[in-house]
């Protein structure tokens, strides 16, 4: 019983993890950026959330698309315009420090705005739970585990079935080849990093009803998702879920088995252990040589 | 020739008779007094940090607009030199040294025991006093300082009186389980709430340890949902006591008494957990009902109105400690009639006053005395935070039993 | 090689003998909050050398050498403390630092020649990321094991010697740290191996056809670098007086160490020392003042740093005379 409820509270721990690491693994695979400001723009997705929450109401789950919207913007600027720049002037190396750059200014910024102080997103339906036979189920992790499968087939249906996810997918293969055949690059990168941004801030938003958040929280998540793309896979949405799932599971197993203390410290020797293992991940497409 | 020197004469003159107005002003205008120090404005310890800053600028702020302080005959106005540490130990380190070098004499504390006593330790060495309302754990008073003070008992010792709260409550409970988190001051706090509950003769079931930033807490709850301690006793910082609290609502984990020390009083946290939080326990150091008498603000009452006059962040208990530092400060070298650190030093041991905070005393190592300074035991009822013991500054009655999760109304 | 290199680069040894010479009266002339930041200088340059070790010479950037600077401070203080004892160390401080400085470097070097024969296989973004796991790892495990004392915190002895404040005992300590990582690398960049780097640098696989014992070189300046490190870490934390985990496992000491390369130009000498001195000038005296924005202002630097100066300082001062004196 006890084997059961560990298992389900690491899937559905698991589904956050996913989510909140899918636009990384976006970019990644595709542009090859290590962005360490994602964790930053998770936060502002729930920020974002919170604020529209808190001063209209509206549902945080009707809350995502506007978010999502916002960040595509976003995210489409600071890619065309700053680390396209960082990685034509310098090199791959250095767009991990203009992201981490990016990421201390826009945590200040959450702490001027918003205050250092922490928010949550408490609509009616968070503290709902199921039990069946002795298992209990958190219904609101269960929502956000059922949110974060929905999102990632989204975004493979953009990746495999639409115009653009085929470009985008070309563009990362092969970028000369792509360009001979008219694609605009620079844009395609840009629309990459948008969506990444999107789908970040959607699990920003998720994340905002699940957890209480603050700015500084915001490294955690990039290291979260940093260790689920090395398990799953670069550049996959499955990679995404599976590694997310994964590190869930490993999560809630060492927490029960070895001690609640250790789940933090696994997650980064399994990290380690996987690059030097596989670091493609289990179900990636490595478009860069890693050894 | 004459000609000239008459009229340098006259302008010299002249020059004396403008410059003697300006030198008699000088005299008659307040000297000033500085308090330097840091404070984590950014990082991990800024919610609190911002509160411990505003504390110390309402003090200042008001006693400066009653014209300054009298030490000895002399006015003084009080200033503040703070800078923002970004909770980095070297950074404060450093700066605190530029403080000492530009003649800062009397400091206050940063928050977060890896940067106070880093810090403590210089001061320490330059005989300087710090009077620090953010360092709790232990090892800031066992290090055979003299001129290091805290507003609050070391950690060990902050859990007195509430385990006296437990034995006056009726059904009694028997069992406990304690949660803390990985970090000097919660682990030496859970040590300390360990320690007095086994020695009232209640039972620990199991001591429960959690990484610094916990993103769940599941596998703990199974865990106490197996084994339902009567009583859950956590010692973590405020949002992680929110993330279990939230946890535990959201699997239906029930316990008869749960406790958190920092979280509850703040709004925030309490909003977030709507009806659900009625009936959860914490240590509150302050409220602004207290019917304590300040020297200066004449009661807790009056101070809260004035912070919210000039501050529109809500008031928390940090403010007051904050505000506690600056009062004992002054008090002290208005006892010693001076503003020389070591007499100031001796003065400050020997505090014994009432202020807006409550009684202000402190051992010999230099903590807070933890009878006299102790916190007192808060519930959440009807969405705010009261005072439920001891019966002297109770603000309300206490809830107990306190009903299962979904039967809180 | 050496001998070679020590006459064509006379004058610049004899301007760092001078500069040394300078700085060792710098706690008698001036105020101690100066000797403070001089400390901090002197720290991040060593920091910088021993990081470009690694990272400039080589060719393999670490994001997580943050990792040795814990590990080292930890490892000596456990060991002052369980091994030597509080008495001892009240007595002798100097003699106790010199002793857990000793074994913290041992401790640094048998895990670093541990991990790096798998570690190294990886490349580029890779390597970043497997350095800034272990660096986690290592942080997490010294935060949970109770043995380790990271969430308690560990207290290092006060140390007075020599009539020396103590802001200037660690200065000249780290004067001294300084001054022989600075030797260390200018011996390594000047002799054999130095050269065989710079070629992996450019083509590791070209390099090893060619004969250059890629494997031995990597590793050697990977056990190298880690070790440097770790030592500045033992003598950062006796500095400080008290440590946890989170005073010594800092992901931004590990970014700073890059981008003090960064900003002074990478693969240099001269490089991270004037990328530290710029960065801790800006960061602690400059920005001390700003109460509530230093965080967004330093983000703001890195940035234009990065996009404004790829070659950092000097790169762009060879490119510029470059284009002066024709190609």
């Amino acid at each position: 019983m006890l084997a059961v409820q560990t298992i389900l509270d690491g899937l559905v721990l698991g589904g956050l993890y996913a989510l909140a690491a899918v636009g990384f693994s976006l970019i990644f695979g595709v542009l090859g950026v290590v962005n360490l400001s994602h964790g930053a723009i998770v936060m502002m997705g729930a920020y974002l959330t919170w604020f529209i929450w808190h001063t209209t109401g509206l549902d945080p789950l009707l809350a995502i698309p506007p978010v999502m919207l916002v960040l595509f913007g976003f995210g489409y600027i600071y890619q065309r315009g700053l680390i396209q720049l960082a990685v034509d002037r310098s090199s791959l190396m250095a767009s991990m420090l203009v992201t981490f750059g990016v990421a201390l200014m826009l945590r200040n910024l959450l702490v001027l705005v918003f205050s250092p102080d922490f928010k949550s997103i408490t609509p009616g339906y968070a503290f709902s739970f199921l039990r069946i036979g002795g298992v209990t189920i958190d219904l609101v992790r269960m929502s956000a585990l059922g949110a974060s499968l929905a999102l990632l087939g989204a975004l493979a249906w953009v990746l495999n079935r639409t115009r653009i996810g085929r470009v985008i997918r070309a563009t990362a293969q092969q970028e000369l080849a792509a360009r001979l055949c008219g694609v605009n690059a620079r844009h395609v990168y840009a629309v990459t990093f948008g969506v990444s941004a999107a789908f970040a801030g959607a699990s920003g938003a998720i994340l905002g009803i699940v957890l209480p958040f603050s700015p500084p929280d915001e490294a955690n998540w990039t290291l979260n998702a940093f260790v689920v793309v090395v398990l799953g896979g670069v550049g996959s949405p499955s990679g995404a879920l599976l590694g997310g799932l994964l590190l869930g599971l490993i999560s809630t197993g060492t927490s029960q088995l070895i001690g609640p203390a250790f789940p933090n410290a696994m997650m980064f020797l399994i990290l380690v252990l996987m690059l030097l293992v596989r670091p493609a991940g289990l179900l990636g497409n490595a478009f860069a040589a890693s050894r | 020739m004459p000609r000239i020197a008459r009229r340098t004469l006259m302008q010299l003159a002249g020059g004396t008779a403008l410059a003697l107005p300006a030198l008699h002003t000088a005299r008659a205008q307040a000297r000033k007094l500085v308090f330097g120090g840091s404070i984590p404005l950014s990082g991990g310890a800024a919610e609190t940090g911002l509160n411990v800053n505003n504390g110390y600028a309402t003090a200042v702020k008001f006693l400066n607009e009653q014209g300054g302080v009298d030490i000895a005959g002399t006015k003084y106005q009080l200033e503040l030199k703070l800078f923002d540490d970004a909770s980095d130990p070297s950074r404060a380190t450093t700066l605190i040294q530029r403080l000492l070098d530009d003649r800062v004499d009397f400091f206050l504390g940063s928050f977060g025991s890896n940067i106070v006593l880093p810090t403590a330790a210089i001061t320490e060495r330059a005989e300087r006093p710090m009077v620090q309302a953010g360092g709790g754990s232990d090892q800031i008073f066992t290090q055979g300082n003299r001129y290091v003070f805290g507003i609050f008992p070391r950690a060990t010792r902050q859990f007195q009186s509430t385990v006296a709260f437990f034995k006056t409550l009726n059904p009694q409970p028997k069992t406990f389980s304690v949660i803390a988190t990985n970090d000097a001051f919660s682990k030496t706090f859970a040590a300390g709430i360990v320690k007095d509950c086994q020695a009232a003769g209640y039972q620990m079931i199991e001591n429960y340890l959690l990484p610094e930033q916990i993103s769940d807490a599941s596998s703990v709850l199974s865990s106490i949902r197996a084994k339902t301690p009567d009583m859950l006793l956590c010692a973590m910082h405020d949002q992680n006591s929110l993330l279990v609290a939230r946890q535990m609502i959201a699997t239906g984990t029930n316990v008869g008494l749960l406790f958190q020390g920092l979280g509850p009083q703040l709004a925030s946290y309490r909003e977030a957990l709507g009806k659900h939080a009625t009936g959860i326990f914490y240590s509150t150091y302050w409220d602004p009902r207290t019917t304590w008498k300040d020297p200066f603000f004449e009661s807790a009452g009056k101070f809260a109105e004035y912070y919210g006059k000039n501050f529109t962040r809500p008031i928390a208990y940090h403010v007051a400690a904050g505000a506690a530092c600056i009062i004992t400060y002054v008090k002290a070298m208005q006892a010693a009639r001076s503003i020389d650190p070591v007499k100031v030093r001796d003065a400050l041991a020997a505090t014994d006053l009432e202020t807006l905070y409550g009684r202000i005393r402190f051992t010999a190592d230099g903590d807070g005395d933890a009878v006299a300074m102790g916190p007192s035991v808060g519930q959440v009822l009807k969405g705010a935070g009261e005072v439920v013991y001891p019966a002297g500054g109770k603000t309300a009655e206490l809830l107990w039993p306190v009903p299962a999760w979904d039967k809180k109304g | 090689m050496i001998a070679e290199a020590l006459v064509r680069q006379r004058w610049w040894i004899a301007l760092a003998v001078l500069g040394i010479a300078v700085l060792a009266a710098v706690p008698f002339v001036l105020m101690p909050f100066h000797v403070r930041v001089g400390q901090l200088i002197l720290l991040s340059t060593a920091l910088g050398l021993a990081w470009t070790l690694l990272g400039g010479f080589a060719g393999y950037w670490s994001f997580g050498h943050t990792a040795f600077i814990g590990l080292g401070a930890f490892a000596a203080g456990l060991f002052e403390t369980t091994v030597l004892g509080a008495a001892f160390m009240r007595a002798n401080p100097l003699t106790g630092l010199g002793i857990g400085l000793l074994f913290a470097m041992a401790v640094c070097a048998v895990a670093a020649a541990l991990v790096a024969w798998p570690i190294l296989r990886l490349r580029g973004i890779y390597f970043a990321v497997a350095m800034l796991g272990i660096a986690q790892v290592l942080s997490e495990l010294t935060n949970s094991i109770d043995a380790f004392r990271g969430s308690l915190g560990l207290v290092f002895p006060r140390i007075a010697a020599f009539g020396l404040r103590q802001e200037a005992v660690f200065y000249y300590l780290l004067l001294i740290a300084t001054a022989a990582i600075l030797a260390i690398a200018f011996l390594v960049k000047n002799a054999r191996i130095g050269q065989g780097l710079a070629a992996m640098r450019e083509d590791e696989d070209t390099a090893r056809m060619l004969g250059v014992p890629t494997e031995r070189y990597k590793i050697s300046v990977f056990v190298l670098s880690a070790t440097l490190t770790g030592a500045l870490g033992v003598i950062y934390a006796h500095s400080l007086g008290y440590i946890t985990t989170g005073s010594v496992y800092r992901t931004d000491f590990s970014l700073n160490m890059i981008v003090y390369n960064l900003l002074g130009g990478i693969g240099t000498l001269i490089g991270p020392m004037i990328g530290a001195v710029i960065m801790v000038l800006l960061t602690q005296v400059v920005l001390g003042s700003f109460l509530n924005l230093h965080m967004f202002l330093t983000g703001a630097m890195l940035v234009a740093l990065v996009v404004a100066a790829p070659r950092g300082i000097v790169g762009t001062w060879q490119a510029w005379r470059r284009r002066r004196h024709g190609a």
